[in-house]
């Protein structure tokens, strides 16, 4: 029994790093109506320009909080010419470009890590940064830091993510082009200028994801990014691609169910029955349990 | 020959085969991922069947075919009318699936890969010879049928599924039946090239089935041209001997050329270099020049 508490809570922290990466991927679905299917690889080079800034500065954890963040920011608006210049409509999703596309820049970042940094090896954390101090231990439940920070974190950054989409002016244009791009258009909201602002939240939400993986992995490794990447993609396509909440509750539950896993099946066994579930549910339900936004 | 040469020969003409083999079910805009799985599946179960079971190289090349077949089918009545992105997240699924039921299966050398297949006859020059003839009959029978498929009714309802399925629908194209038949025969023929694949280097390991696969292959397609068969055909030979030529340093960081090659390409050229237009004219100038020829005889 407690091991089975152990790995809930395991679940929650690793959870709440798939919803804030899949509430990303849904918003840049939804505004700027393309499918980055590199975002994940996106958040991890952050994860290694932050260590490379960390390891420049002699571990100074604001500057690397800023490197991990402004990077991701940065490759989103760079990206975000590349993506409206391909799609065909700005009417609808263009999902083969878009996805290809991104495929290319997955590619492209996962190459650069593997020879641009620490020699194609993993990185690993400053023992500062990384949050494996128990600040809650009862027999086999171990709670740790970083656990609390990822789950907190992940916690305010959707909740201000919600305030930001349902109570502001610049949310209300969000859902609009969401809802109907042509209405939106009719009604004098700038399209483009919009969708470069749901690129420039999705980099804050990728940098802080990337902080987080660092505080709660402590490592990086360049091929981490293709995998969280089929989960992310995954998990929005049983949620129901475009659905924010649907992707919450995947979110979570996939974290819950890996974590799981783990507790009771060695090694690479239990990334793979998460994979075989996510399958048997695509395949029954190819377009989302609770319906897609598209 | 040189082992430069026939490795070169070899790898293209897998190149070739294999985009076509995700060409196919993208005349339907289906990204059908699951190929790079069924190469891996088939060519483990030829390799294990050889060395375990002392079973010729011929049954398990058919044995290859066959099973990547049939898995095609299968998944293919549940994906076969599915959305892109649904089509794209079963092949990645299917092939990390794949990877760690390999990676844990000592009877298939788990971690460390099967090694040492035997020559083909017995011969090491000989079996060379055998897997290029091999090869390149299949690419001449594979360029055929999907020659034949393009300037069919078939190849104009895939076409039609395209641009946009509910036209299609509604003038009575069975979206779910072309969707089937295209994901068995790629998925047909990418169980074969797995089975080959291995056999040109005499092992397999689970670093030759990688993601990085599926970036060469849609590079091939999306450089060379995705409308028509042709661009596969001009990009592999290219695509893979250019990087041969290069300095090593450069050699090294050959996926990241590639991944800059498509992303320029989607964005300057979409359709690719090998566009139907340019296919037509050449079609048009040929037959010309042939019926030219056929009146001055």
């Amino acid at each position: 029994m407690q091991v089975f508490i152990a790995q809930i809570i395991n679940g929650l922290s690793l959870g709440s790093i798939y919803v804030l990466l899949v509430t990303g991927f849904n918003l840049l679905l939804l505004v700027a109506m393309i499918i980055h299917f590199a975002y994940p690889q996106v958040v991890v080079f952050s994860m290694y320009i932050s260590w490379w800034v960390l390891r420049a500065t002699g571990n100074n954890i604001f500057l690397g909080v800023v490197a991990g963040i402004g990077s991701a920011i940065i490759f989103n608006l760079i990206s975000a010419p590349l993506f409206q210049k391909v799609m065909k409509k700005r009417e609808g999703v263009d999902i083969n470009t878009t996805m290809v596309l991104s495929l290319g820049m997955g590619m492209i970042i996962t190459d650069i890590l593997s020879h641009g940094f620490n020699k194609g090896l993993p990185i690993a954390f400053p023992k500062e940064v990384v949050g494996d101090t128990s600040v809650l231990r009862i027999g086999l439940i171990d709670v740790s830091n970083g656990q609390i920070y990822s789950l907190a974190v992940g916690i305010i950054a959707v909740s201000l993510l919600f305030w930001l989409l349902y109570k502001t002016r610049a949310g209300r244009a969000f859902r609009a082009i969401a809802e109907d791009p042509n209405g939106a258009k009719l009604v004098g909201i700038p399209l483009f200028r919009t969708a470069l602002g749901s690129y420039a939240i999705t980099g804050v939400l990728g940098g802080v994801t990337a902080l987080l993986l660092a505080v709660l992995l402590g490592t990086a490794s360049p091929g981490m990014g293709e995998q969280v990447a089929n989960k992310v993609l995954a998990v929005s396509i049983i949620a129901g691609l475009g659905n924010l909440t649907g992707g919450l509750i995947v979110g979570l539950l996939l974290g819950i169910l890996e974590a799981i896993v783990q507790g009771y099946i060695p090694g690479s066994w239990a990334n793979a029955v998460a994979f075989v579930v996510m399958l048997v549910v695509i395949l029954v339900k190819p377009k989302g349990i609770f319906g897609m936004k598209l | 020959m040189s082992l430069p040469l026939y490795y070169y020969l070899a790898i293209t003409a897998i190149y070739i085969l294999m985009s076509w083999a995700i060409y196919l079910p993208y005349r339907v805009a289906h990204l059908h991922f699951l190929v790079v799985a069924n190469m891996a599946i088939s060519g483990y179960l030829a390799a294990y069947m050889v060395m375990t079971l002392h079973l010729s190289f011929w049954v398990a090349l058919i044995t290859g075919f066959l099973v990547g077949g049939l898995i095609g089918f299968i998944v293919a009545q549940f994906i076969g009318d599915a959305p892109t992105f649904a089509v794209v997240i079963v092949g990645f699924t299917f092939i990390y699936i794949t990877r760690t039921v390999i990676e844990n299966t000592k009877a298939v050398g788990g971690t460390m890969g099967i090694f040492g297949l035997p020559s083909i006859m017995g011969n090491p020059a000989l079996h060379r010879w055998i897997i290029l003839i091999i090869l390149y009959s299949l690419v001449l029978i594979v360029g055929f049928l999907i020659y034949r498929f393009d300037h069919s009714r078939l190849g104009r309802a895939a076409s039609a599924i395209f641009v946009d399925k509910n036209i299609a629908m509604s003038f009575g194209v069975d979206v779910k039946k072309i969707g089937i038949l295209l994901q068995t025969f790629s998925s047909f023929i990418a169980g074969g090239c797995g089975v080959l694949y291995g056999f040109i280097y005499k092992s397999f390991h689970l670093d030759y089935f990688t993601f990085h696969l599926i970036g060469i292959f849609m590079t091939v397609i999306f450089v060379g041209g995705y409308r028509t068969q042709w661009g596969v055909v001009v990009a592999a030979p290219i695509l893979y001997g250019l990087p041969l030529l290069f300095p090593p340093e450069v050699a090294s960081w050959r996926i990241v050329i590639y991944g800059t090659l498509l992303i320029m390409v989607l964005v300057l050229k979409p359709e690719g270099f090998i566009t139907r237009k340019l296919v037509y004219k050449i079609e048009k100038k040929l037959s010309y020049l042939i019926h030219r020829r056929g009146v001055r005889i």
